[in-house]
């Protein structure tokens, strides 16, 4: 064997040991959530790697809700969905239309606005907690979801709107001055070339802002309270406070909350393909 | 199409923020009507516990035709949110709070946040035992005097679960364990030698050492106690870390607790266990014996006959060394009223109907005596409590109750509310177990901290 050709079986033993380290790293905590979901309570923290007696009674359980803290479960469940569409759809929007404007209709010290923006990040999410709790207290909104809506579309709206302009930037000036002179609107031009020009970067951030919301706890608990307009990470964070945390439903409720995030992204992972502008100014 | 001109979209964009606000009626309102309770209670483990206050407070809603808007939530975001809502002066009228003793209310009292509930305590005063009083007594530095700034509820001191068929797979019985502070425990080494030499991986001890949540604190605190530490806050405030008995105290605390924990007799998952997780590992087997905050363990277990009545065996903090009684530490839940209440009025006539004796005893048994009564009647009057067939409602009522308690110290000083906010004496077993501190310096180290959170809080 030839030292080149020794350093190549040597490169490529690294990367599949690396590999191997890396799938092994990822994939043991979900095989571990999904272990613990097809256990029963008292094997749970059970040494054994594989479940001693695998059955679906924790998913059971959740689907029939008939654990008592899962008793509205599908209620917050789409409280979720409510707030997790509805932020998807404000953030998309309002970054969109922000991008659009700022960086198609040139408007007039447009880059300030994006900078602003972005300083918004600055300042942790967690630190400005108790203010807009104390805003929405005053608005009334506390226990409303439209305050952690509000909350999330603020904190998601800047990176929308910073990667639209960067997505933006990719989409040739030419297509808008050819719709232009065709006698297009901003408004036409706006949804009849820059929006579907820009669904890549759509579906990234809508996916983006979707899960920001589906996963967020600390405004969702700050904000809602009672058990009808909770979402379902705060109903899991009830459960970790007893004396005796039923595992196996904790994480098979969890499982049961992952699927529509990972459906949304799967369903709409082709679109998120580049290269839609090739070949865009051609003929 | 009429052409869009970029003022035309700016003007457009700002009619049609100006009407949504309008129709969401954004605009600044009442949070909510006066005549209403805002209530937030901390989630009982059992549904029944939650379900006993819903149905009292639906009792107490038609009787005094008074709308509760009551909010049950996990005990921590309860904290959580009574601080953020204290920061911005919107608050609920009524907290019931678990751990509000020691992580918030005594500094809440002393920062002049809360309602003084003198009048709702002397309604019952009679009644509470000498430590719930204690408890509940508060110093409020802006008004510079001491008063109820807190309901006492309901109490809870350390217990030792303990499972009977591990002894005896060690060759021991019940009977065998011994009775005084380090024998007891260092029992349950042998037993782990035992088992190991079986080939059985299970710990003897279940020590919580996280720094975070109760239970570690819990923990060490009763120890401190056992090993003569109980005057690390005198009553009038003062610290008193300094004194060699306390010095000792502490020192000896440390090493007991870290060194099994270093010879392999905890599990090293100890290090970071929330309160759950030695319950959790209880039921899995994984250790012989835990000490834990209430009889949870086994009353998790009541609808088990066999683990609840044979298997599983409840035993109460044991002697000092020096063979005499040792006093529990006492953690008293609170329930307040936040100053800025819309309707103290009301909250006060709640909670004065919630600490009736026939009230307080009803909602504290569907607790499945996790939680003790605060009032030695309740105890003298209901057979349920002393029910000789149970192996553990009556060791926790002698523990809690017939036997001598002490109050957490941060009744006599807030800053040990701080303390236990900053896991001190946790921080300290990590400096020993993960940094190889000795237990002098560690405890030198934590002094030194906690004689600067003292200085912040000079009457």
């Amino acid at each position: 064997m030839t030292a080149q050709r020794r350093a190549r079986v040597i490169d490529s033993i690294g990367v599949w040991l690396l590999s191997a380290v890396l799938l092994v790293w990822t994939l043991l905590p979900i095989y571990n959530i999904i272990r613990v979901s097809i256990q029963e309570k008292e094997e749970v923290l059970s040494t054994s790697v594989f479940p001693i007696a695998p059955s679906p009674h924790a998913f059971s359980v959740v689907f029939r809700q008939t654990f008592w803290l899962l008793e509205t479960f599908w209620n917050q469940m789409g409280n979720s969905f409510f707030i997790g569409i509805t932020v998807a759809f404000l953030v998309l929007a309002i970054g969109s239309l922000t991008s659009f404007t700022i960086s198609r209709m040139r408007i007039r010290s447009g880059w300030m606005l994006t900078n602003a923006a972005l300083l918004t990040y600055v300042i942790p999410m967690s630190f400005l907690a108790i203010p807009f709790y104390g805003i929405m207290g005053k608005y009334g909104l506390t226990n409303n979801p439209i305050a952690v809506i509000a909350v999330e579309v603020t904190f998601a709206t800047p990176y929308a709107i910073f990667i639209f302009q960067q997505y933006g930037a990719s989409i040739p000036f030419e297509l808008d001055e050819a719709a232009r002179i065709d006698g297009a609107s901003p408004l036409q031009v706006f949804f009849r070339i820059y929006l579907p020009l820009m669904a890549p970067a759509l579906v990234a951030i809508g996916t983006y802002a979707l899960l920001l919301s589906w996963n967020e706890y600390l405004y969702a608990f700050l904000l809602l309270s009672g058990g009808k307009v909770i979402t379902v990470p705060v109903t899991l964070g009830k459960f970790l406070v007893g004396d005796e945390a039923p595992w196996n439903y904790l994480m098979a409720a969890a499982i049961v909350y992952a699927i529509p995030p990972l459906l949304i992204y799967y369903g709409f992972r082709r679109k998120m393909h580049g290269g839609l502008t090739m070949g865009g100014v051609k003929g | 199409m009429k052409r869009i001109t970029r003022r035309r979209a700016l003007v457009g964009a700002s009619a049609a923020g100006a009407a949504v606000t309008a129709g969401t009626g954004l605009t600044p309102r009442r949070a909510r009507a006066a005549g209403e309770l805002t209530v937030w209670w901390t989630q009982g483990f059992y549904k029944a516990e939650n379900d006993a206050v819903i149905a009292w407070m639906a009792d107490w809603e038609k009787r005094n035709n008074t709308k509760v808007n009551l909010t049950i939530m996990n005990g921590p975001d309860v904290i959580t949110k009574l601080i953020a809502g204290m920061q911005v002066g919107d608050v609920p009228d009524v907290v019931h709070t678990v751990t509000g003793d020691r992580f918030l209310v005594p500094r809440a009292a002393w920062n002049d946040q809360l309602e003084d509930v003198s009048d709702v305590v002397e309604s019952q005063k009679a009644e509470f035992t000498e430590t719930a009083l204690i408890s509940a007594r508060l110093y409020n530095a802006k008004q510079k005097k001491y008063s109820y700034y807190g309901v006492p509820t309901k109490a809870s001191s350390l217990m030792n679960s303990v499972w009977l068929p591990l002894l005896e797979d060690a060759g021991f019985s019940a009977t065998d364990m011994p009775g005084t502070q380090d024998k007891f425990y260092d029992f349950f080494q042998t037993v782990q030698d035992k088992l190991r030499s079986k080939g059985k991986r299970i710990f003897g001890l279940g020590y919580s050492m996280a720094a975070k949540e109760a239970d570690a604190g819990n923990l060490f605190h009763q120890f401190l106690v056992s090993y003569g530490g109980v005057g690390i806050v005198m009553p009038d405030g003062k610290l008193n870390i300094d004194d060699p008995a306390v010095r000792k105290a502490a020192i000896t605390t440390l090493e007991r607790l870290t060194t099994p924990f270093k010879k392999g007799y905890v599990p090293p998952g100890a290090i970071n266990w929330g309160d759950v997780d030695n319950n959790n590992a209880f039921f899995a087997k994984q250790i012989v014996m835990t000490p834990n905050a209430t009889i949870s363990i086994a009353a998790a277990q009541m609808d088990k006959p066999d683990l609840y009545y044979k298997e599983i065996i409840t035993r109460g903090v044991p002697l000092g060394n020096d063979g005499k009684p040792v006093p529990s530490v006492l953690a008293i839940a609170p329930t307040i009223i936040p100053k800025g209440s819309k309707n103290v009025d009301a909250a006060r006539a709640l909670l004065r109907d919630f600490i009736q004796p026939a009230n307080l005893n009803a909602y504290l048994k569907e607790t499945r005596a996790r939680y003790l009564p605060v009032m030695a009647s309740i105890v003298k009057n209901d057979p349920y409590w002393t029910d000789p067939k149970d192996p553990h409602r009556q060791v926790a009522v002698d523990m809690g109750l017939t036997k001598p308690t002490v109050p957490w110290w941060m009744s006599y000083n807030p800053a040990y509310s701080a303390v236990l906010s900053e896991q001190i004496w946790p921080q300290a077993e990590a400096n020993i177990t993960q940094r190889n501190m000795t237990a002098e310096q560690a405890t030198d180290e934590a002094a030194k901290r906690i004689k600067q959170l003292f200085e912040q809080y000079q009457k």
